[in-house]
């Protein structure tokens, strides 16, 4: 699993800090979401989808070879 | 994040009366009060401190660094951390108990043989335990 995150924050000028507190998450959480050490939950996919106004598949990109 | 004080202030208390118990009439205190008091009391003061020291700390802080530490608290990254690191530790644990227990078996010691089978059947038993209580709620 990959994603835009940190992509649309840099987009957005926003600091992983301001990414973090809008999304009610450590700043560390976001740090593991954008290197791909940690995978989002649901309920923060979508939490972090909804804050850029896009849907989950938009921000999350799902590698079907990577999960065999 | 509203916790009542009452209940680890109380353990905390009963703990040091525990221990002041000991410290003032432990010589009449039948066979094995002693023990039970010092242990009882010390684990009441450990857990209920344990319970006291964060409200406590989190008082004094500014609310952004409050906001923060509450946040920090229910971040669902460092719940995983914290699970992981629980399972862990069991299987460490569970590890660890082997060692006595083979200890035991070498030098004969059947009251340990005994005591070292109660504790990892315990241990396990606590194991299987949470496994179905969290397969009902899951």
């Amino acid at each position: 699993m990959t994603n835009r995150i940190a992509q649309l924050r840099k987009e957005r000028g926003l600091s992983q800090a301001e990414l973090a507190e809008a999304v009610d998450v450590t700043r560390q959480t976001i740090i593991s979401l954008e290197n791909g050490r940690y995978n989002a939950s649901l309920l923060l996919a979508h939490k972090i989808a909804r804050y850029f106004g896009m849907t989950i598949e938009e921000v999350f990109l799902f590698d079907e070879e990577e999960s065999k | 994040m509203k916790k009542s004080l009452t209940v680890p202030a109380a353990a905390v208390v009963l703990g040091l009366v525990l221990f002041a118990a000991v410290l003032t009439v432990g010589d009449r205190m039948p066979q094995g009060g002693v023990g039970l008091c010092a242990g009882l009391g010390g684990a009441l003061i450990g857990l209920g401190g344990g319970r006291l020291f964060v409200p406590l700390v989190s008082r004094g802080m500014s609310p952004e660094d409050r906001r923060e530490m509450e946040r920090s608290e229910r971040d669902e990254r460092n719940v995983a951390i914290r699970t992981h690191a629980g399972l862990d530790s069991w299987y460490c644990t569970l590890v660890a108990l082997w060692v006595p227990f083979v200890a035991a078996m070498i030098r004969g010691e059947t009251f340990w043989i005994a005591l070292c089978c109660a504790v990892l059947v315990l241990h396990c038993a606590f194991y299987l335990f949470h496994l179905y209580r969290w397969t009902k709620k899951l």
